[in-house]
């Protein structure tokens, strides 16, 4: 008898194993891998579509535009619908202009500011070290549809934002969404350019 | 009885100068501050400067940085700290990047944004600009960016909160960690404050350096460290250096001249007394006619005055060891020996001295004024006491012969060697001459060499400026005009120039006091802009037709404008008491008198460097602005006073030759006494510039000093050669060697004097001291050089 229960225990445990290797295969997709994954793409140029849902407001705020990147840190948001903006991050310094006016200041010292920006362009550029300084990630699925989870390591900005989750396919971010705190949300789908094709699209500001 | 009734006479007034000099001590106010050592401008826009640089926003700044500990631990205490300080009532301002300071500041710049923000025209309040405002500003909203208007957006929902914030907010803030500034580069937290008092006053700046510090002990209990700087700080450390220093001088003096006295004057205390009597009367003399002409007493001053101890007992010396009576002589005919052949030498030599100091009076700089004050005063009153009260109390000199006679000796058998070497000096002196001639030229000290900070407190302060990104404000811009409307007016002139200038990216950006009070003219064509109820009312809900915002939620915005209609304007008496007061202050100086009103715009540097010339090309439409690059500025002034200073201390030289030549009536001797003091002079030029010292005004002044003392040693040697030529061959020169042993004793006193300055700390001091010293003793050798008596 004992014989036969010892038998049934190891049969538990190997069902238990062979069940649990897919799990932890799937598991095993960290943000080391993910981050290589980006990384792979140096440049690259998207066209976005952004959602607002802010409760103070009668209707969404849509806005749509482009955004490109370039290692190490290059990143462009430039909003051409409703009316066009453009807002540049290189290095430490974002310039954000509008119409005529243009404005220059350093990212790290608006962290409101620089918390979507680091997000954005530390996903993108695949620089794991940039999201680390600023957030907890946590990474999901697999890396033909993955979703990173970023939350803010400062205090201050938690009151403000509870999340930043990014989600794509293979080394193509698709979709940003933003929970604020106070429950109002931003949604912006990416579709990413194919290289040839960008050179259609209108020149920059 | 006429004789003892004039000596009687002597001895009161005497008696009498010193209580009064004691009573005017007693009452001097001693100051510090490094600013005496600026230069008086004569120019009004150079005035500006320095107002700027001595009282000015920069001089009221204090940099603060907190280490050690977590950045958590030190962000907390930064906001404490801040919270401490602000209580404090002694700083205007204290910033870190907790922007929950400035509700008040906030609410005041929300209340009058009709009025301040840039962008309120006649076409924002069209239908089209109300709908394309309230687009841009609702677009901020669900965005982290847009949470600070999110409370205020049903009473400004056109967005003038932000286009007012836009143009104040630096362009080159600190990084922000968890809402308190941090170092980029090094793992420190940063506050900057400004000090309620004013930079100058040195006793406030004290009181709030000391609250600093106080206020950080608990923090430091935590393990924290706190680093300070700013101009204040550095005010009130060289002041607490000046001071210390100038009292460890004076007792070092002290001490050494005593002792040296004591050695050469064979231990008799009496005539120790008796020495340091013209130097306790020169010293007092120099601080009240310092304090009677300039109503205080810099600290430098003083310590420069240790070195008239050395000077001031020469005339002791030369009176106590010359007029001691010659064996056999009558009783108390020394006094009247010496008067009658050492006295004229004396005096001649004073008055040269007189005549060098006289040159410091004319500089632009009331901190040498005051030494120039302080010496002559010094000097005449040493002078006269040995002159008019020694010859009445020690009629005789000094008793004993002790060490002198030994001393007598041996420079008597030095002055016949140094003869000898006379052809290898005059080498010496072609060689230096040559030196000087083929190195570039050394007098390159600049204002920043007479700070006694030192390298370290330079590098916590540039550091700390950097991580602050508070910019030595290097170049500023300055508009004058009559009146607070039209300096205003000239500002907003200039600025929509440099905003061509921010945008082609030549500079970062700039701070106009036009942003926080711009020019009455511009706040009324603002108001004029803005509709009445009844009009904005349709046009807004015309505006709002499908818009994120309805036009009936937005009553608060209706009536904020229609109030707006009639806001008071603001000026700079209406905002006085609120937050921005401070900031008002710093950058429009009211006019007063002759002094126009003075707007100032600082700059900020953006990836290139400033370049002067392409801003003064940018604002020449602005008549009344100029460009102000404060440190060539400042090298240029400075580089002026050298040029004025070196032509006052030649001058002064030709002045003391004039005087010798009106006493000696001879060329010969002029020229045998001009030699050795001018050959010092070179040979100390040479060696100071050949080890790469950085000469400036102070080293002139050091040059000026060797001349006048220089020469009073070449005075005695010449009187000496005279008197050897004019006797007999064959005659016996017994008489030298007093003479001779009261002259070394004389330059060895003056000499360890300025050594002691030459290892002082104070840029000030050990500039003169490093030329005085070499070029005293320098003087006396090669005096007993060239002009000695010759080996028979």
């Amino acid at each position: 008898m004992p014989q036969r229960s010892e038998r049934r225990r190891f049969l538990v445990c190997v069902i238990a194993v062979v069940a649990a290797l897919p799990a932890r295969a799937q598991a095993s997709f960290t943000l080391e891998q993910l981050m290589q994954l980006l990384g792979q793409v140096k440049a690259g140029e998207a066209s976005f579509v952004e959602k607002r849902y802010v409760s103070m407001l009668e209707r969404t705020l849509e806005s749509s535009g482009r955004l490109t990147f370039e290692t190490p840190d290059t990143f462009v948001r430039e909003t051409l619908k409703p009316t066009r903006d453009r807002m540049a991050v290189v290095g430490n310094l974002v310039t954000m202009s509008m119409g005529s006016r243009s404005r220059t200041v350093a990212l790290d010292s608006v962290p409101e500011a620089a918390v979507i920006f680091e997000a954005i362009r530390g996903t993108l550029t695949g620089n794991r070290a940039a999201l680390e300084r600023h957030f907890t990630p946590a990474v999901s699925g697999a890396p033909a549809r993955w979703t990173l989870e970023l939350v803010p390591l400062m205090p201050r900005l938690r009151e403000l934002v509870t999340s930043v989750r990014v989600s794509g396919q293979q080394a193509y971010v698709r979709e940003v969404v933003v929970a604020m705190a106070d429950g109002d949300r931003s949604v912006m789908s990416i579709t990413p350019m194919i290289p040839d094709g960008a050179a259609s699209a209108p020149p920059a500001r | 009885m006429a004789v003892p009734r004039s000596r009687f006479v002597a001895l009161a007034l005497w008696a009498a100068g010193i209580l009064a000099a004691i009573g005017i001590t007693a009452r001097t106010h001693f100051v510090a501050d490094l600013s005496a050592f600026l230069p008086r401008s004569p120019s009004a826009e150079q005035a500006v400067l320095l107002d700027q640089l001595r009282s000015g926003i920069a001089a009221r700044l204090v940099l603060i940085g907190i280490e050690g500990g977590t950045p958590e631990a030190r962000g907390a205490a930064s906001l404490a700290y801040a919270k401490t300080l602000r209580a404090s009532g002694l700083f205007d301002a204290v910033h870190n990047g907790d922007n929950s300071a400035f509700e008040a500041t906030g609410k005041f710049l929300f209340e009058h944004r009709y009025l301040l923000s840039p962008a309120v025209d006649a076409q924002r309040f069209t239908v089209d600009g109300l709908r394309a405002g309230i687009d841009e500003a609702t677009s901020l909203l669900g965005t982290p960016a847009g949470a600070a208007i999110k409370s205020v957006i049903l009473r400004d929902p056109t967005g003038e909160t932000v286009r007012m914030a836009e143009g104040m907010l630096p362009t080159q803030a600190p990084k922000s960690e968890d809402g308190a500034w941090a170092s980029r580069r090094a793992q420190r937290a940063v506050l900057i404050a400004t000090t309620h008092a004013d930079g100058g006053d040195l006793d406030a700046q004290e009181r709030a350096l000391t609250q600093l510090r106080t206020g950080f002990a608990p923090y430091e209990a935590q393990g924290l460290r706190l680093l300070v700087s700013g101009s204040g700080s550095f005010a009130v450390a060289s002041r607490a250096q000046i001071k210390s220093e100038v009292e460890r001088l004076a007792i070092a003096g002290g001490v050494a001249i005593v002792a040296l006295l004591l050695v050469a004057f064979g231990g008799s205390l009496r005539t120790l007394v008796t020495a340091l009597l013209p130097v306790a009367t020169g010293v007092l003399a120099g601080i009240a006619a310092v304090s009677l002409i300039f109503g205080n007493v810099h600290g430098i001053t003083l310590g420069f005055g240790t070195t008239l101890i050395g000077e001031a007992v020469d005339y002791a010396i030369y009176y106590l060891i010359q007029a001691h009576a010659t064996s056999g002589a009558a009783q108390g005919g020394g006094a009247q020996r010496w008067i009658r052949a050492s006295w004229p030498t004396v005096r001649l030599g004073l008055l040269t001295s007189v005549c060098g100091f006289a040159a410091l009076l004319f500089s632009g700089f009331p901190g040498l004024a005051q030494l120039g004050v302080f010496s002559i005063a010094g000097l005449v009153g040493a002078a006269l006491t040995t002159r008019y009260v020694f010859t009445v109390m020690a009629p005789d000199g000094a008793p004993g012969t002790a060490l002198r006679l030994r001393l007598g000796h041996a420079v008597g058998w030095c002055t016949e060697a140094l003869p000898r070497l006379r052809w290898p000096l005059f080498a010496v002196t072609a060689v230096a001459a040559l030196v000087l001639v083929i190195l570039p030229s050394p007098w390159r000290g600049d204002l920043s060499s007479l700070s006694p900070a030192g390298a370290d407190k330079m590098k916590l302060d540039a550091d700390l400026r950097a991580d602050l990104g508070a910019n030595d404000a290097g170049t500023l811009i300055a508009v004058s005009a009559p009146d607070e409307a039209s300096a205003l007016e000239q500002a907003e002139a200039v600025g929509a120039r440099l905003d061509r200038l921010v945008d082609s990216g030549a500079i970062a950006g700039y701070e106009s006091p036009a942003r926080v009070l711009p020019s009455p003219a511009t706040q009324k064509a603002r108001q004029q802009a803005l509709p009445d109820a009844e009009t904005l009312r349709p046009r807004l809900a015309q505006a709002t037709v499908d818009g994120p915002l309805r036009a009936d939620r937005l009553g608060g915005f209706v009536a904020d404008v229609q109030a707006a209609r009639t806001q008071p304007l603001i000026t700079r008496a209406s905002l006085q008491g609120t937050p921005l007061a401070g900031a008002i202050d710093a950058l429009l100086i009211p006019g007063s008198g002759e002094r126009p009103w003075r707007a100032l715009l600082s700059l900020q540097p953006g990836a290139k460097p400033l370049d002067a010339d392409q801003l003064r090309a940018a604002i020449a439409g602005v008549p009344a602005a100029r460009v102000v690059a404060i440190k060539p500025e400042l090298d240029a002034l400075y580089a002026r006073y050298l040029h004025e200073a070196t032509l006052q201390a030649m001058l002064g030289a030709l002045a003391v030759c004039a005087l010798l030549w009106l006493h000696l009536r001879s060329w010969r001797r002029l020229w045998r006494i001009a030699q050795p003091v001018a050959a010092a002079v070179v040979i100390v030029l040479a060696v100071l510039g050949a080890s790469g010292v950085a000469l400036g005004i102070l080293h002139l002044v050091g040059l000026l000093l060797s001349v006048a003392i220089g020469s009073n040693y070449a005075l005695f040697f010449d009187q000496i050669r005279d008197q050897q030529e004019h006797q007999p061959p064959g005659t016996p020169v017994a008489i030298d060697n007093d003479t001779l042993a009261s002259l070394a004793l004389a330059d060895l006193t003056a000499v360890i004097s300025f050594c002691l300055l030459a290892v002082s700390s104070i840029p000030a001091l050990y500039a003169i001291g490093e030329v005085v010293a070499p070029g005293i003793l320098l003087s006396l050798l090669l005096s007993a050089a060239f002009i000695g008596t010759r080996a028979r």
